[in-house]
């Protein structure tokens, strides 16, 4: 009954799409990753050398490390805050919606404003954090934040981990689809605020929070504005991570084969990332 | 036990708790954005007395001078074509293909499930060949290059977000109107369209935001004013006038001020367009 005339021309756009920014990429740069290429002339077949460079360059290892370390911040702290919050709101306190439309506000700003805006908050000597310290007495704590190595990664983190409104509305949206009964039923049983959020709502949602980390995990692969704006990967590449290792790679060193296996390996570690929790899903529903 | 043998001293110690969580947390979030807006009408002396000081006069000064340091208006034009572009793209792509695959035929769930992959793809690993792509069809440092890629790279969410909206579409409705004579065309044209109109709308705020967003391939991709858009130029505030803080405040307010303004008029849409993106 369909014609496949008529199914090339309507999926034949996004497929063509679909081939020219995932396949060709990852072909591009699976190839490219064995050689040594300076971005014009012919590229050199190296062998594995660019993947043992890597694993040997500290810089590549922090990258690693701090993806990582974003990934655990994701999932350990954002997600609890995000959950924490839309299980308040979702019982509709005074001023529930004030609240809920605030919290929102950050993620309808870029992220690169979000950053330019904490690296002004964290700017030693005009910014609100060591403003603050300084006018409450706190002069001893005031840094140097994001040029000094032992803060610098947590003070870009402070943004991706307080702004929690779009997973709070991911996971209020799925808390309204819970039956009222449910919880009036339990209720009349007896549990009462915390049993009814552990025993009902969490498990209820469980689906919407992998799904949630998911997302959290693809948000921080390719988490590029904090580290580029806030502290350009340094001091001492304490802040680097994998996008900007590949951008740096690419644009200030030339070293494109190196940069495509930095992209190789950010493929991978994503795809792993992402079978765990898919498997983690799974072997939650299966209980 | 139940909420009454509950002590009454532990409820009000957990409705305080509750309460601080709720005030810090909003608090976090909405005292940097007052304090830059505060910030960006000081003057420079100002700015040094303190974080809480008030501004002696309430000028737009800064305001002119970042207009006048920086073309914003070029780079907010830039990024009006590019999102407005590769939203429109991807929602006509993501829609023809929604509906293609409402039919049955062989390779339906390869297709599916290969317009899906880019949702598990971390893009900026392609920066490279994505470069190449768009510098050999001739498109580096214009705005359509960089609409391309958007589109590129929102289209698996776009198509994931569409494809929602279209299942909700009964198939009696499909059928009846197949019975009646009408085309496979016809049936997109007249009936899926005009219902799917409303997930469209949600899915163009999801997808415009993202697109006015990005900042790593907008980098990438272009090294002139007819090109940057508003999230790669405001970054030339903190590398060329670095010594001008409040002008460099008052451009990041201008900046974040369309997307929160749009956010004001179109709140509940907006909310229900980032809660539309898959986690149903």
């Amino acid at each position: 009954m369909v014609k496949a005339r008529q199914l090339v021309v309507y999926l034949g756009p996004a497929v063509v799409f679909a081939l020219a920014f995932i396949v060709f990429p990852l072909i591009f740069v699976i190839v490219l990753s064995f050689t040594q290429w300076a971005g014009i002339g012919p590229a050199k077949y190296i062998g594995i050398q660019n993947y043992t460079y890597l694993f040997k360059d500290p810089a590549f290892r922090s990258a690693i490390y701090n993806t990582l370390l974003w990934v655990a911040a994701g999932i350990f702290v954002q997600t609890p805050l995000c959950l924490l919050t839309a299980l308040i709101i979702s019982r509709r306190p005074f001023m529930w919606k004030f609240f809920r439309t605030a919290l929102f506000i950050p993620s309808v700003v870029s992220t690169t404003i979000l950053a330019l805006m904490w690296y002004f908050m964290l700017d030693p000597t005009v910014g609100l954090v060591n403003g603050t310290l300084n006018s409450v007495g706190l002069k001893s704590l005031t840094r140097t934040w994001l040029s000094d190595p032992s803060t610098a990664q947590w003070a870009i983190m402070v943004p991706f981990v307080i702004y929690i409104g779009f997973g709070m509305v991911l996971f209020l949206t799925q808390i309204s689809t819970i039956p009222r009964e449910l919880l009036e039923a339990a209720h009349l049983d007896g549990a009462n605020v915390w049993q009814q959020d552990f025993f009902i709502t969490i498990p209820a949602i469980r689906r919407a929070i992998a799904l949630w980390i998911l997302f959290l995990v693809g948000y921080v692969l390719k988490m590029f504005e904090y580290p580029f704006v806030m502290t350009d990967g340094g001091p001492v590449n304490v802040t680097m991570n994998l996008p900007l290792y590949v951008y740096n790679q690419m644009v200030t060193a030339n070293a494109y084969g190196l940069a495509m296996a930095a992209g190789v390996v950010t493929v991978v570690l994503g795809a792993l990332l992402m079978l765990v929790v898919l498997l983690g899903l799974r072997w939650m529903e299966s209980r | 036990m139940t909420a009454m043998e509950t002590p009454a001293a532990m409820r009000v110690i957990a409705k305080t708790v509750k309460w601080l969580f709720l005030i810090v947390l909003t608090v976090l979030t909405l005292v940097p954005l007052l304090w830059l807006l505060l910030s960006s009408f000081k003057t420079t002396p100002e700015l040094f007395r303190g974080p809480f000081s008030l501004p002696a006069h309430w000028s737009f000064a800064n305001f002119s001078g970042a207009l006048d340091a920086q073309p914003l208006v070029d780079y907010f034009r830039n990024s009006v074509v590019i999102a407005v572009t590769s939203t429109a793209m991807t929602i006509v792509m993501s829609t023809m293909a929604a509906y293609a695959l409402r039919h049955r035929f062989r390779l339906r769930g390869a297709v599916n499930g290969f317009l899906m992959s880019g949702l598990f793809v971390p893009f900026t690993a392609f920066m490279t060949p994505i470069f190449y792509l768009v510098f050999h069809l001739g498109l580096y440092n214009t705005v359509w290059g960089i609409a391309l890629v958007y589109t590129g790279t929102t289209l698996p969410v776009g198509f994931l977000i569409i494809k929602g909206y279209l299942e909700t579409i009964p198939e009696d409705l499909l059928e009846a109107a197949r019975i009646d004579g009408a085309s496979f065309h016809s049936v997109f044209f007249r009936i899926v369209c005009p219902l799917v109109v409303p997930g469209l709308a949600t899915a163009a705020i999801f997808l415009s935001i993202s697109a006015w967003n990005e900042l790593l391939f907008a980098n990438l991709l272009s090294t002139s004013t007819s090109s940057e858009t508003l999230q790669v130029g405001i970054r030339n505030f903190l590398t060329s006038y670095a010594a001008n803080y409040p002008e460099a405040f008052a451009g990041t307010v201008m900046a974040m001020a369309p997307t929160i303004l749009a956010y004001a008029l179109l709140s509940n849409r907006v909310v229900e367009s980032m809660a539309a993106t898959g986690l149903k």
